[in-house]
């Protein structure tokens, strides 16, 4: 049977096989006519800015003329940038160990839970996944005031009776990796539940039968079978920790006092564009904060098996 | 001996139980505050028990202050976030579902480094890409008008992956195949057969794409300079930072203050809490897609 069509296929008329390669021909503007649109915003807002701000940074942007790496080394001679890079190490270490830690344990804790109930749980810790960029300032600014916060009967056992108390006795970097703590480790928790949800029921069914308690069973068996989550879980928090803006920028609207314009790299970057109109030094700060953010895509993408293209 | 160990499995029940109790105020209180404090007065915020309800008539007094201050400038904002998330999904959509597509049925030079470009750009946070983006529209002269913020935010790799996933593994190939065999051209194809299937990734996508752009900051704060066309996320700033609702001692008669801010600040949220509990099933999907291999 194979044979003989085989065999047919070899036979094709000549007119035949040139309508087949008209309709490959044809098919192919098809495919890039689909992928087209896309293909202008691709190159629009992905790849021409990056190359835009790569090319920017090797010029003295004020008087137009190519300094080679000059605006690499002013950018390191401002003593904020180290300041700043400090500051985002910090929060990115507290950031992602908190939420490895935490979230890996709320997600073993809710999958002894029934169904339903750990479902709940899941969507009311999702929650706060809704108070985004600004919002999540203000609803913090409020909840670090003694005077109005829900919290206030905590404050209190420390001692901290006014915002600015409270402020510094956390500290900004605890502050920020609590307020992206808060909005974020929900999605997370979601995506291990569903992890956690994916493994094998005749494993844990093995395991309990062998007589591994719950603890056990969560160590020795469940924790080892999501790590590769786990492990995601915090390069793309880390990721994203890195580029911190949002959070710093906005500490001012309580009030001067507060107000931090230069606390992440992001923010000097912005305050050179900004401030002193210097695109050339924001334009290398951006470069080195992308090359850092594309590192990490391309070691995900070629040297894991996270994302597969097929 | 069994039941020695039965007494130290309650022991650790009642710790789990109790740290997803906290778990459960830590995540669950604030929003809770946030939407009881709306409907207080600023002197109760001060005075009263944290959670003490407040009255309709201070609610709504509040939502007055707030709404008509500086010639309803609020509902202008509202608008404007109107425009720029129908804008941006609109676009997301129309750009991503057929790429998607083509780069999952059809095979073509380029096919490759435009996956690996779009996983890039996807796993590569938005931020990173604010200033340059600025600085090439600023060059375009794009910079502080809707179109700018609409183009950029319709740039959706997450949209791209999602549908690429979706049409790789939910078409079904008998399908196709027949429909080709009866004389369907790759447009019929897609428009006939494809699109129809397509509705939960269709819903997917829009959904991301929302979020994505209701609460945008960071683009719209570096993008748009003149209050006119702020959004929400940018107008409640500008609000705040204006009247010094969250400085203690503002000394100012502006009408804003804590309470405004609170009902501001619901103004920006309350959109996406519905959504988000409207679509439930849709948030599961998308982040196991975003975060799993598709």
């Amino acid at each position: 049977m194979n044979k003989t069509s085989q065999a047919g296929t070899i036979q094709v008329p000549k007119d035949r096989m040139k309508r087949r390669r008209r309709q490959q021909r044809r098919g192919l503007v098809a495919s890039y006519l689909f992928v087209l649109p896309y293909l202008c915003l691709l190159l629009m807002f992905g790849v021409i800015p990056v190359i835009y701000a790569f090319g920017m940074s090797f010029f003295d942007t004020i008087s137009g003329v190519f300094w080679g790496i000059t605006n690499y080394k002013m950018a390191f001679q401002d003593y904020r940038l180290e300041e700043a890079i400090y500051n985002i190490i910090g929060f990115v270490a507290l950031w992602v160990s908190v939420t490895i830690i935490v979230v890996t344990g709320l997600s073993l804790m809710l999958d002894i839970l029934s169904r339903r109930v750990a479902t709940t749980i899941r969507t009311i810790y999702f929650l706060p996944g809704a108070i985004t960029s600004s919002a999540i300032v203000v609803l913090w600014l409020f909840l670090v005031d003694p005077l109005v916060s829900p919290f206030q009967a905590v404050f209190h056992m420390f001692g901290w009776e006014a915002r600015q108390h409270v402020v510094n006795g956390l500290g900004m970097v605890s502050l920020f990796a609590i307020m992206s703590f808060f909005a974020h480790s929900g999605g997370w928790i979601i995506v291990m539940g569903g992890a956690l949800s994916g493994l094998s029921r005749e494993v844990m069914e093995a395991s309990r039968v062998d007589g591994a308690n719950l603890w056990q069973q969560a160590v020795y068996v469940k924790l080892p079978m999501i790590w590769k989550s786990v492990a995601l879980m915090g390069i793309l928090t880390l990721a994203g920790g890195l580029q911190i803006f949002v959070e710093p920028q906005l500490m001012g609207m309580a009030g001067p006092q507060y107000a931090r314009s230069d606390w992440s790299v992001n923010q000097l970057a912005f305050q050179y564009a900004f401030s002193m109109g210097d695109f050339g030094i924001s334009a290398a700060l951006s470069t080195m904060l992308i090359t850092v953010s594309v590192t990490i895509a391309l070691i995900l993408i070629f040297a894991t098996k996270f994302y597969q293209v097929k | 001996m069994s039941k020695k160990r039965k007494g130290s499995f309650s022991v650790s029940r009642f710790a789990v139980y109790s740290m997803l109790g906290f778990g459960l105020i830590f995540y669950g209180v604030p929003l809770l505050w946030l939407f009881v404090a709306g409907t207080r007065s600023q002197v109760s915020l001060f005075s009263d028990p944290v959670f003490t309800i407040g009255t309709w008539a201070q609610a709504k007094e509040t939502w007055h202050d707030l709404t008509s201050y500086n010639d309803f400038q609020i509902l202008n904002w509202a608008k404007n976030s109107v425009i720029y998330s129908l804008g941006g999904v609109s676009l997301s959509l129309a750009t991503a579902i057929p790429a998607g597509y083509a780069l999952a049925v059809t095979e073509f030079p380029g096919r490759k480094s435009i996956l690996v470009l779009t996983l890039i750009a996807m796993i590569t946070p938005s931020q990173a890409i604010v200033l340059p983006i600025f600085l090439e529209l600023l060059a375009l002269g794009l910079n502080n008008t809707y179109l700018g913020l609409i183009l950029a935010t319709g740039f959706f790799p997450f949209g791209i992956y999602l549908s690429y996933v979706f049409f790789s593994s939910s078409l079904p190939k008998g399908v196709m195949d027949s429909a080709r065999v009866d004389g369907c051209n790759r447009f019929q194809l897609f428009i006939h057969i494809a699109l129809p299937l397509a509705k939960p990734v269709i819903a997917l996508v829009a959904f991301f794409s929302f979020l994505a752009n209701w609460s945008n900051y960071f683009l719209a704060f570096v993008l748009l300079s003149s209050e006119k066309l702020f959004n929400l996320p940018l107008g409640l700033t500008a609000l705040i930072n204006s009247s010094g609702a969250l400085e203690n001692q503002a000394a100012n008669d502006i009408p804003i203050r804590m309470p405004e801010a609170i009902q501001a600040a619901i103004v920006v949220v309350a959109p996406v809490l519905v959504v988000f509990l409207m679509a439930q099933r849709y948030v599961r999907t998308g982040m196991l897609a975003g975060a799993e291999k598709g």
